[in-house]
This record gives C-alpha cells, sequence and structure tokens, in this order.
C-alpha cells in the first residue's frame, strides 16, 4: 500500500525548508563551477597551466560537498520536526490501517520530490546568474572574451548528490513515524514525549578516537610546519578533517550538555526555566540545529583566522621589503574575503534551518503555549521564554563554532608557515568575530521574532483547544 | 468584602455572542449567578450549551460581549489582557480536561510554578502545605518525574495539587475526569470534593457527566446559553433526568 505523502508530511508548506535549503545548495553549485571554469579558462588564454582548473575543481568540489551535508543535517531535522509535530495524524493513518513503513517511504519520497524541485530550481537559477554575471563583467572589458561554458556540465551529477542526500536526510530525519501506534490515536490525554536514544558505545568510542587521532594529527602537522614543505598542510587539512568527524559524530554527547550549560546562564525566573528545558527537550534536534550552525561558523572562522594568522606571520618575516610586506598583506586580504563568501553559503544554509525549526517548534507548542498563558504567563513573558530558546542555542553554536574555527585557522597557518615565523602562528580576525557576533543576534532575531509574535497573538482559549 | 457570603465569581447578564449576522452564535445569553466563597459548584448542559465559554469567561481567558465579570471582586471584563493575566495568576487554578501540565517540568516545578510565575518565595506555612498536598494526593514518590512518565489520573492529580497550592480563590476545573477511566474519575472527584469541604476551596467544575455533578454541592444548568437550573446537590439520576429533559425539549 502506497500512502499520500501530504498526509503525512502535511501542506507542502511545511517542508518548504527542504525545497529551500536544497535549491540553495544547487545555486551555490552551480555558482561555483561556472566560476571555476571563468577561472581555468581565463588562465589557460592567458597562457597558464591547465593544473588550476584540476585544483579548483577538487576545490569547488569540497565546498559543495560541506554545503550538501549541512543542507542534509538540516532537511533531516526538518522532517523530523515536521513528523513530531504530526504524530497524532500518522497514528491516525496508523489505526485506518497504514503501516509503519510505507507511512516512512511516503515521507521520504514526498521530501526527496520537494528536494528535487529545489535543487533542479537552484542549479538553473545559479547557472543563469552565473553566466549573467560574466557576461556583464565580458562587457564591461574586465574579463577576457573566451570559450568559457554556459552551463557547468558538473551541475548535473551535484544535483543528483543534493537530492541522494535529501533522501538520506529525509530517511534518517523520518523515524519518528515507526514510533507512532494506532492505540495513540485512540489516546487524548497523553502526551507523546519521543523517547531519546541513547548513544552507542561503538559511535561513542569512534567519535572520541577519531577527535583524539585528529587532534594528534594536527599538531603533528603543526609541529611538521617547522620544518617546512607541502607536507605539513596536507597533513594539517587531513587532520582537521579526521576531527571534525569525530566531533559530528559525537555531537550528541556533547551538544545537549553545552546547550543546558549556556541556558543556565539565562536565568531561574520562570520563562528562563522553561526556556532552557525546551532548548534540551529533544536532543537530536537540538544538536541538528546546532551543528548546522557549528558547522557554517566554524568554516568561516576557520578561514578568517587562518589569514589573520598568516598576516600577522608575514608581518614578522623581515627579508621582505616594505612595498612586498604591503603587496602580500593586500593578496591575503583579498583571498581572505573571497574565501569567506565562499564558504558562507554553509552558515546561510543553516540559518534557514535554525529559524525555520524554531518556528515549527513554537507552531506545535501552542497548546503548552495556550496552558502557559492560562496559568499566567504574560505575553510579554512567552516573547522571553522563546528567544532566550533562541539565544541558548545559537550562543553555543556560534561560541562552539568560533572556538573551532580559531584553532583550526592557527593550526593550518602554523603547518602552511611555521618554517618561516618565529614561534607559533596565530591570529584573532576580530572584525569577522564581531561579523559572525552580530550575525548570531540577527539570528536569535529571526528565529523568535516570528514565532513568538504569532505565539502571543493566538488567544489562550483558542490555543487551548488547538489540536495537539 | 470580608462578609461571610462573600461573591467569589459574579456574572452579572453576561452574554457572550460569536460571529455576527445569520452565521450569529449566542453562547451566553444575559446569565446572571454568583458563586460565593466555599463550595463545589458543577456547571451542567449538553454540548453547545455555552459550558465552555462560562468557563473561559469566568477565567478571563475570553472577552464578553456585555455584562459584567467578577472575580474575587475584580472587574474582569475592564481589564486588559495584562492585568487579567496577573489576575488569573494570583486568583484562579485551572485544572483541564487535557494537556494540563507542562511536559518539560517535573511533579514539583509544576506544582510550584504559581508560586514562580508570582515571583516570590514559599513561606514555610506554605512549604508545608505544598508538601500537604503532594503527599496527599500520593504524589510523593514521583516528584521527580516528568508528566510524560505518569498515567493520565496521575497527571490530573499533579493538577490538581498546582491548582491548590496557592489557595487560589476560585478553582476552575474543565471536564476534569473527560479522559480519565471510572477509578481515576472517581478518585479525582472524591479529591476535589475534599479540596471545597475541608480546606473551603472554591471550585467550579464544567462537566456533562452526571456522576461528575453528583459530587458538587450545587448544580447549574445551561441549555443554549441561558441559565435554567440551579439546584442543590442531586443525585447522578436526577442530574441525568434533568438533562435528558433538557436534550428532549432541544429536539
Amino acid at each position: 500500500m502506497t500512502a499520500r505523502s501530504d498526509l503525512v508530511l502535511g501542506s507542502r508548506r511545511e517542508v518548504g525548508t527542504v525545497g529551500l535549503v536544497a535549491g540553495m545548495c544547487g545555486f551555490y553549485a552551480s555558482a561555483l563551477l561556472i566560476g571555476s571554469d571563468l577561472l581555468t579558462v581565463d588562465a589557460r588564454a592567458a597562457g597558464g597551466e591547465s593544473a588550476v582548473g584540476i585544483l579548483l575543481g577538487a576545490v569547488a568540489a569540497v565546498f559543495i560537498a560541506v554545503a550538501v551535508y549541512v543542507a542534509a543535517v538540516v532537511i533531516a531535522n526538518g522532517v523530523d520536526t515536521v513528523v513530531a509535530g504530526r504524530l497524532r495524524q500518522i497514528a491516525v493513518l496508523r489505526l485506518l490501517g497504514a503501516d509503519a513503513r510505507s507511512l516512512r517511504g511516503a515521507v521520504v519520497r514526498g521530501a526527496t520530490l520537494v528536494a528535487a524541485g529545489g535543487a533542479v530550481t537552484g542549479v538553473l537559477a545559479g547557472t543563469l546568474v552565473g553566466d549573467l554575471t560574466r557576461s556583464v563583467l565580458v562587457g564591461r572589458g574586465s574579463l577576457r572574451d573566451a570559450d568559457y561554458t554556459w552551463f557547468p556540465v558538473l551541475a548535473v551529477p551535484a544535483a543528483g548528490v543534493i537530492i541522494v542526500a535529501a533522501a538520506a536526510a529525509s530517511w534518517a530525519g523520518s523515524r519518528t513515524v515507526l514510533s507512532a501506534t494506532p492505540a495513540q490515536a485512540l489516546l487524548g490525554a497523553a502526551v507523546p514525549m519521543p523517547q531519546t536514544r541513547a548513544v552507542g558505545a561503538r559511535r561513542r568510542v569512534a567519535a572520541f578516537g577519531l577527535i583524539g587521532c585528529g587532534g594528534l594529527v594536527l599538531l603533528g602537522a603543526a609541529a611538521l610546519g617547522e620544518q617546512g614543505g607541502a607536507a605539513g598542510f596536507l597533513l594539517a587539512a587531513f587532520g582537521a578533517m579526521v576531527s571534525g568527524t569525530g566531533i559530528l559524530l559525537g555531537a550528541r554527547l556533547v551538544v545537549p550538555a553545552l546547550v543546558a550549560l549556556a541556558s543556565r546562564l539565562l536565568g531561574t525566573d520562570p520563562p528562563s526555566k522553561v526556556a532552557a528545558r525546551n532548548a534540551v527537550r529533544e536532543p537530536g534536534r537540538t544538536t541538528r540545529s546546532t551543528m548546522g550552525l557549528v558547522i557554517g561558523v566554524t568554516l568561516v572562522t576557520t578561514f578568517a583566522a587562518g589569514f589573520a594568522a598568516l598576516r600577522t606571520a608575514a608581518h614578522s618575516w623581515d627579508h621582505l621589503t616594505a612595498a612586498q610586506a604591503a603587496q602580500t598583506d593586500q593578496v591575503l586580504r583579498n583571498v581572505s574575503v573571497i574565501m569567506i563568501c565562499v564558504v558562507i553559503v554553509s552558515s546561510a544554509i543553516a540559518a534557514v534551518g535554525f529559524v525555520s525549526t524554531m518556528s515549527l517548534g513554537v507552531i506545535q507548542r501552542t497548546r503548552e503555549i495556550g496552558l502557559l498563558r492560562a496559568l499566567g504567563f504574560t505575553a510579554g513573558q512567552v516573547r522571553t521564554m522563546i528567544t532566550k530558546e533562541s539565544v541558548a542555542l545559537s550562543a553555543t553554536a556560534v561560541t562552539f563554532g568560533m572556538a573551532l574555527g580559531l584553532a583550526y585557522g592557527a593550526l593550518g597557518a602554523q603547518a602552511l608557515v611555521g618554517v618561516q615565523t618565529d614561534g607559533f602562528v596565530w591570529g584573532v580576525p576580530g572584525l569577522v568575530l564581531a561579523g559572525i557576533a552580530v550575525a548570531g543576534v540577527l539570528l536569535v532575531l529571526a528565529a523568535s521574532w516570528v514565532p513568538s509574535s504569532r505565539a502571543v497573538a493566538v488567544a489562550p482559549v483558542e490555543a487551548l483547544r488547538a489540536p495537539g | 468584602m470580608e462578609a461571610p457570603f462573600e461573591a467569589v465569581v459574579a456574572f452579572h447578564s453576561v452574554s457572550k455572542v460569536y460571529g455576527h449576522g445569520a452565521g450569529e452564535v449566542r453562547a451566553l445569553d444575559d446569565v446572571t449567578v454568583v458563586v460565593p466563597r466555599g463550595g463545589f459548584t458543577a456547571v451542567m448542559g449538553p454540548s453547545g450549551s455555552g459550558k465552555s465559554t462560562f468557563m473561559n469567561v469566568a477565567a478571563g481567558l475570553d472577552d464578553v460581549s456585555a455584562g459584567e465579570v467578577l472575580v474575587a471582586g475584580h472587574p474582569l471584563h475592564r481589564m486588559d489582557d495584562r492585568a487579567r493575566t496577573i489576575l488569573r495568576r494570583e486568583q484562579v487554578g485551572f485544572v483541564f480536561q487535557s494537556f494540563n501540565l507542562v511536559p518539560t517540568l517535573d511533579v514539583r516545578e509544576n506544582v510550584l510554578l504559581p508560586f514562580e510565575l508570582a515571583g516570590r518565595r514559599l513561606n514555610a506555612e506554605e512549604r508545608a502545605w505544598v508538601d500537604h498536598l503532594i503527599s496527599v494526593l500520593g504524589l510523593a514518590d514521583r516528584v521527580d518525574h516528568r508528566p510524560g512518565e505518569l498515567s493520565g489520573g496521575q497527571q490530573q492529580r499533579v493538577a490538581i495539587a498546582r491548582a491548590l497550592a496557592p489557595r487560589p480563590a476560585v478553582v476552575l476545573a474543565d471536564e476534569p475526569t473527560g479522559n480519565l477511566d471510572t477509578r481515576s474519575s472517581r478518585e479525582v472527584l472524591g479529591l476535589l470534593r475534599t479540596a471545597a469541604r475541608e480546606y473551603g476551596q472554591t471550585i467550579v467544575m464544567v462537566s456533562h457527566d452526571p456522576v461528575a455533578a453528583s459530587y458538587a454541592d450545587r448544580v447549574l444548568v445551561l441549555a443554549d446559553g441561558r441559565l435554567v437550573g440551579d439546584h442543590d446537590a442531586m443525585s447522578p439520576q436526577q442530574i441525568a433526568e434533568l438533562l435528558i429533559g433538557f436534550e428532549a425539549g432541544v429536539a
């Protein structure tokens, strides 16, 4: 038996985030591919070597992969949130004879379809914007007129990867469908609280093993940097990848605790207390919406900190003349800005996911908020509660990401130019960190303003009557 | 206001109209009633009779279209949302049909929530009262549990503890046994009656269950938004007959 996906997933609007992030990924992939094609063709026309193309292609592939990963995390969370809010409906379908597997299949099909639409639209839009930008640049004479590609063929497999990732993510995010039993449809009073799955011992060992090994490799790379050569930097990149994977695997063990810690700083009045509990109410969801942001912030900070460290190091090199030093600084700064622009997309995808998870979560808690209002929470207190929950999550993500990024950036720079520089190479990109902090505050406002306005606009009576 | 016949809840010619024109529904139609301090009042009526509206208006959760509503001497109909919220916090306790407890707070935290919302610490006497309630309601070994870990009957007992803890002017109970099995229902109703008799707690309960209403010492009957009956304690049979009479009258 096949179930219609809209019975399980609700309106297409509820899974709109899935389409949006898939679209962002598609746009990013084709724009990045057009950009790397542009640089390659331009270099070849200038008589350069073709190795540039391969290198740029590899770099683009890595960044696209990271963006797809973040999008997958967001999609898993989006599907999980939607499904959690529709458990009663799912239980009714089960009662009427639908089996859990086919319902889960319907969720995966529905979400994948939306993601496919988004990815294709995104790829086309990215190609269009890329082509237009390039034509304008060529027209203005700022770019050589050469044989550029009009459609990046690699964007097709990229879209395929996005769709497959979306399918896998919605499969992972729809596990709760299986927990809805037909009997739940008949229970009026019980408030289903999804039970937390324990983190397996194997995963625990793998996570800490990878973090430990990766950390050691990073330190080794930093030490190797004192000897010079390319080996140190490659080793550092490898170490960062290994430890990063470990952190992602073990996030479930650490992130809820960190969020709980952050939310303890919010205060002890009832709105803060309830906000703190809500922030870690579903550890899986908390971890995912936090980790998406962590990845984004880490990437931006890593590049910013890495280039800040390089610039600090370059200042100390006395074999450069003043003019050379100024030029080096200028080049490093420009490349740093370009790299940050390239990696910031992952943060944007994570931010979209964060806002959507917060809003859906608040909508699903309409009844609970009605209860709080009936018991004496003022509208202001409800707003405070929602804002503080969002603060606890995003502050944790931003702080964690910044700390990781600063460490990765410094270790990478040390591995690269340690030999030319006295002491450990490190730098703090103050401006970028301040920018991230401001973006974090804006994110909190975006993620809490709309849902809290909606929450207090609903009269308590109606909220209490809302289907739960 | 210290007269022995103090009105805890007073409705004066209260009307509540939903919609307008042809779709107009008079959920409450010129209702005048006074609930004095102490005692257990049941509000009965067939579905659609205005019971829930009665409750929501008394709680300040809903505006009235006409008339005056006084709770503990405060004119609800002239207060803004914030003032009503604070009045609710200080003078009204709630027991709902379902979804009574904040799922992220444990039993003790749920019971203490009204105090926290009022922003005050418990004095020794209040602490003793809360402990007494928790033990009388059989929740002593459950204080650290979350609502999700309790049965329906236990959840409702926590809600009763929470409603009684701050000694509000009135406890409003909206179909408190609607989702409970027979045994838990009897238990919950017995507890409400005890609270009224032994602690002098004013309780207003909305229900359509004659057995539930038979625990009360006053039975108000609503039909089509009008107050059509005001009786002393009755047996379930008497109440059922009364209701059937109204249902037949409507049909």
